[in-house]
């Protein structure tokens, strides 16, 4: 493993806190080395790896685990946790995603318009180094199905890379806020939009796009870091030339076969047939292997492409270089009911059946959580992490499920009463966490069933393609959400935190053994990452859909950073929580009345410390 | 939500390209304000099916088979755009503005479906929607028991 190390100096003014020592530079000017903070290494991958107290890509690290060596905090402590700072985003959308931080900055995407802020975490208040504000075509709030939120940008080589929402990728200096390079990568008109956080593996940048919602024909492209030339465009469907899928290479555990992209569709339909790659990438660097999760096959009325519709609501693993696809299994072939598979790949070791296997855990929309060898893609382990019933179980020795046909839905099917979950899934974009030091993924979950009924549709270029009525109603037990612990090894939940809301944020778990997540009705919450008990809370401002991270300040103490801003699919399916447009007042959700009655619209960032 | 019934592909066929269509004038909005207390010329745009509910009725399938609802939601109370039986309206809400939203479309992502749909027709999705009208126009939400 080759680690280069490169120190990074600041400017003085600065109280220098113990932790740091001070030297003079050549000119006598004093500096402070903060060694955790500022000395930036890269590994395999061409990550930056400076140790816990920077925070430099979605995740956390290449496998996902949104977890964090530091300590500071912990269950001991927790509860003298208080808000040090917040700041206004001046932007109303959903605030999913997360801040990162490197060097001493803190960076900010916001939803649309996207502006990106870059806050000096060495000076008091922590002012605005530079913030950028490109412009951003309003036509993507019309062509973006679920809100107009950003999952956030990355940290890679001296560059913050992200998306904006109408169809292109960005690449500003981390340093000065200039704009290095900026590529179309999408066709805002047909449909495509870019909510995506990018994965920066060595010199590429991989970036998807959504809309399975409008037709579009799913798709990742590979990014040279340097210039954002676009060098490799793979899709989800269609011959394998355009899959990537050479015969030599690609190996799927369950499937034989030339051209299964294409084959499992009627004829074109895969040319709309959706696929789409709005969630979360992470990536082996010994496998040389990155993950990805799509979307679900368009349109919703499962009777308009007959097949199994690969390689909609999948996982693909592909080579970052060229593309390359090596392996793909499809979680729920056929979709019927929406079941996006977009969700995170976490990457972990585990040990199954007295064996150590090198293994992604990815909790579905669909309901199951599958822990998966992810050399081969041979599912190892699938059972249901919440109230799951369009399906009896996950055959292992075949890798599909066994659909309780009374679930199966389509135009000529009408409406199908009680299917669980919902098209929100188990889980949906809301990241897990895993830690290594208690072996359990903290996963933020939706229990809701749902009646589905769709309809016959036509595509039509720059509109949606959906054609579905689904209403929603409380999962067993009444309450629609749970902040859950699971054992992907046995398959089994530990521990649950019943909410009375979805829980839509992501999740963060420390070598405190303290797991944050925030709630929907804007609670901040820190949990004991063991036990399942709530330590501590606060009150953010707006529903918490964002990510929480942590990271270690230029005074050297650890800091927790969460989004609040509700939006998301909650901005439509709540659209009472709205109150920015007077000439657009919208009712309750039947199944959720009482939401905005806890929370409105926001776009606050805050930071707890001890 | 409302039930989808028709889809848009044997519509399309029947249709008249808009081409062949002439173009609408422009309509005055009674909620910009006028410089000058002056209101400024504008054509005149008359709904030839104001309140008829064979037209309505025609609307409101059209309003699926041509998307709108993908959007706006069933019986348009709003999605991803907004609540469009509210009686409130971001571009104008006489007649003649939201033939115009849909005949030219709207910056923040509202398509334009005048190259597909001809006036008839969207007059038609204009009657439906305003058949959506509340009767009062309710302000307060309110929790107290």
């Amino acid at each position: 493993m080759r680690l280069v190390a490169t120190l990074v100096v600041i400017g003085s003014f600065i109280v220098v806190p113990p932790l740091h020592h001070v030297e003079r530079g050549s000119g006598g000017e004093e500096f402070i080395a903060v060694p955790p903070l500022h000395v930036v290494e890269r590994g395999p991958g061409g990550e930056v790896q400076q140790g816990e107290g920077q925070w430099t890509m979605p995740a956390k690290d290449y496998a996902a685990t949104r977890s964090s060596g530091l300590a500071a905090i912990n269950t001991g402590n927790v509860q003298r946790l208080r808000a040090v700072w917040s700041f206004s985003s001046g932007v109303l959308g959903g605030h999913e995603g997360q801040p990162l931080v490197v060097n001493a900055t803190m960076y900010v995407v916001t939803p649309y318009p996207n502006v990106l802020y870059a806050f000096d975490l060495t000076q008091e208040g922590y002012p605005l180094k530079w913030k950028y504000r490109p412009y951003v075509s309003p036509a993507a709030i019309g062509m973006a199905c679920c809100d107009v939120i950003n999952r956030g940008a990355v940290y890679a080589d001296g560059k913050i890379v992200y998306n904006l929402l109408d169809g292109h990728t960005v690449a500003v200096d981390a340093a000065t806020g200039r704009e290095a390079w900026k590529t179309t990568v999408a066709d805002v008109n047909k449909g495509e939009t870019t909510p995506m956080a990018p994965l920066a593996v060595r010199d590429r940048v991989i970036v998807g796009i959504a809309g399975g919602e409008y037709g579009v024909r799913g798709w990742v492209k590979g990014l040279d870091l340097a210039t954002g030339r676009i060098l490799w465009t793979a899709y989800n469907a269609g011959p394998d030339d355009d899959v990537l899928a050479r015969p030599e290479v690609f190996k799927p555990f369950y499937d034989r076969g030339a051209d299964l992209a294409l084959k499992s569709w009627p004829k074109d339909a895969w040319k709309t047939g959706g696929a789409p790659v709005w969630g979360w990438l992470s990536y082996d660097p010994e496998l040389d292997l990155f993950y990805y999760g799509t979307g679900n096959p368009a349109p919703y009325n499962a009777e308009q492409r007959p097949g199994d519709n690969k390689w909609a609501t999948s996982v693909l693993a592909r080579r970052p270089s060229d593309g390359t696809l090596v392996w793909a299994y499809q979680f729920t072939p056929a979709d019927n009911w929406d079941y996006d598979s977009v969700q995170e790949m976490i990457l972990a070791d585990l040990t199954i059946k007295g064996r150590t296997r090198r293994v992604l855990v990815h909790f579905d929309k669909n309901g199951f959580a599958y822990t998966i060898d992810r050399a081969t893609g041979e599912v190892l382990v699938a059972e249901p992490y919440v109230p799951v019933n369009w399906a009896k179980r996950v055959d292992l020795a075949t890798g599909r499920p066994e659909v309780d046909s009374s679930k199966l839905t389509g135009a000529s099917h009408g409406l199908v009463k009680d299917i669980c979950p919902t098209l929100e899934g188990g889980k949906n974009q809301q990241p897990a966490a895993y830690s290594r030091r208690t072996g359990l993924f903290y996963v933020p979950t939706n229990n809701m069933c749902m009646d589905y009924q769709t309809s016959e549709v036509t595509y039509i270029v720059g509109t949606p393609f959906i054609g579905l009525n689904a209403p929603y109603k409380p999962g067993p037990g009444g309450n629609l959400g749970a902040f859950i612990a699971w054992d992907a090894a046995a398959g089994r939940k530990v521990w649950e935190i019943r909410e009375k809301y979805p829980v839509w944020s992501g999740a963060l778990v420390t070598a405190g053994d303290v797991v944050f997540y925030g709630t929907l009705d804007g609670w901040f919450k820190a949990a004991d990452a063991r036990r399942g008990t709530v330590l501590w809370k606060f009150k953010v401002g707006s529903g918490v859909v964002g990510n929480p991270i942590t990271f270690t300040g230029a005074d050297g103490r650890q800091y927790v950073a969460v989004y609040a801003g509700i939006g998301g699919d909650w901005a439509l399916l709540s659209g009472d929580v709205r109150s920015d447009d007077p000439a657009d007042v919208r009712p309750p959700a039947a199944f959720m009345p009482d939401l905005a009655r806890h929370t409105s619209l926001g776009g606050i960032v805050w930071l707890f410390a001890l | 939500m409302a039930v989808r019934v028709v889809a848009a592909a044997p519509l399309l066929a029947l249709l008249v390209s808009s081409a062949q269509q002439p173009v609408p004038p422009s309509v005055r909005y009674g909620e910009h304000v006028f410089a000058g207390g002056s209101p400024p010329p504008a054509g005149s745009l008359q709904n030839p099916f104001e309140g008829d509910r064979q037209s309505a009725a025609a609307g409101e399938k059209l309003f699926a088979a041509f998307n709108c609802d993908g959007c706006h939601g069933g019986g348009a109370v709003g999605a991803q755009g907004p609540n469009l039986a509210d009686g409130r309206w971001r571009y104008g809400g006489g007649d003649g503005a939201i033939f115009h939203s849909v005949y030219y479309g709207r910056p923040r992502g509202m398509p334009a479906f005048g190259g597909i749909l001809p006036p008839d027709a969207i007059w038609k999705l204009v009657t439906y929607l305003r058949t959506l009208q509340p009767a009062t126009d309710e302000a307060t939400v309110s929790w107290i028991r």
